[in-house]
């Protein structure tokens, strides 16, 4: 009885060692990020010290004074409550008036189809539907992780939904040509110190970023963008 | 030591179901369609505030068997588990950690959330009453 006690005492002390341990490493540093030689799409685009240049394009007008960065994985349940009950008020309110934008950065972490997923994203990118194609992807998602939404076939017919070019775009999803892309973002999020998804830095005048971990309500959204502005 | 646990584990379960969130602002917020999660998390951390410290006293005080004791727990562990999200920051922590293993447990609890927790409240309500029989039986005077 005793044995039995101390080996479910020492399996218990290794999961929590194992998770403090992962817990400690995820604080990452706030300085720019290491991603080695990767080239980026925006090259200049280092918004409050976060280096977007991987990322989406802008959503709304580029020269808005406070920018939303989002980190999001489109596998992530939470991201996809944000995306339909948070997103569209900020669109509504302060996206759609030049007042904010929003960049999209992906932290394709959650599994196996996620950076496939986040590849398909800058494949629609090649051909100006960045946007389309992301929505797309939260409005299909399901519940479970690899549970096939986001397999290829899936990523081909959405593409083929919004009307995407399809020798165009099968040709990008063959290349792999945007997973060093994905990849350094995930990095990029890991340097930021992203415990989670979605994670949002909002970036105003001051140039520094305040955090937003978590799918929170618009009411945060609204304070931290107006101390911004 | 009710209260403690009671209040520990209602924070530790609405940051891990991003029901309260501290930065940058403590903020309370219950979408729409997860009222019924809300209540479970309640239930789960009342019922284990009085389960847990009803059978400490059973085993100390008493000198009573352990056995109702592992209910308790199980039921509490179970309930703490169950919506440990992937995206949020303890399921991001056990991906990190255990890879594979650890998305394919976290998804299962994000998954299974509501039929975890309502297992979890059958299980601390089984051991509730177990337990206050057994107290009044031991108790008798």
């Amino acid at each position: 009885m005793a044995k039995k006690h101390i080996a479910l005492l020492a399996v218990v002390v290794i999961i929590a060692a194992g998770t403090a341990a992962g817990m400690a490493g995820l604080g990452g540093s706030d300085t720019n990020p290491s991603v080695g030689s990767v080239s980026f799409a925006y090259p200049d685009r280092i918004i409050g010290g976060i280096q977007t240049g991987n990322g989406s394009p802008v959503l709304g007008d580029a020269l808005a004074p406070v920018t939303i960065v989002e980190f999001g994985d489109y596998q992530c349940h939470f991201c996809k409550k944000w995306h339909h009950e948070t997103l569209p008020l900020i669109k509504n309110e302060y996206i759609d008036s030049g007042r904010v934008n929003l960049v999209f950065v992906d932290y394709a972490f959650l599994g196996n189809d996620s950076p496939k997923a986040a590849h398909a994203s800058y494949c629609a990118d090649d051909q100006g539907m960045y946007w389309s194609y992301h929505d797309e992807l939260y409005n299909s998602q399901h519940d479970r992780i690899d549970g096939g939404w986001a397999s290829d076939g899936n990523l081909h017919a959405f593409a083929r939904d919004i009307g995407l070019d399809m020798d165009e775009f099968v040709e990008c999803m063959s290349s792999s040509k945007y997973r060093d892309r994905v990849a350094s973002n995930t990095q990029i999020g890991t340097d930021m110190g992203v415990e989670a998804t979605p994670t949002f830095f909002i970036i105003g005048h001051d140039g520094d970023p305040v955090m937003i971990p978590g799918a929170q309500p618009y009411g945060t959204f609204v304070r931290v963008i107006n101390s911004a502005s | 030591m009710a209260v403690a646990i009671f209040s520990t584990m209602s924070v530790a379960l609405m940051i891990m179901s991003e029901f309260l969130f501290l930065e940058p602002y403590v903020v309370g917020h219950i979408p729409k369609d997860t009222e019924i999660g809300f209540v479970l998390i309640v239930l789960i951390a009342a019922l284990s505030g009085i389960v847990i410290p009803a059978n400490v006293f059973r085993v100390h005080a008493l000198r009573r068997s352990r056995q109702k004791m592992g209910g308790g727990i199980a039921g509490s562990v179970i309930g703490l588990t169950a919506g440990a999200c992937s995206c949020g920051p303890v399921g991001f922590a056990v991906i990190s950690t255990f890879g594979v293993v650890g998305a394919t447990a976290t998804a299962f609890l994000t998954l299974y959330e509501l039929p975890l927790r309502i297992a979890a409240v059958c299980i601390l309500a089984v051991t509730y009453v177990t337990t206050s029989r057994s107290l009044r039986t031991e108790c008798r005077v």
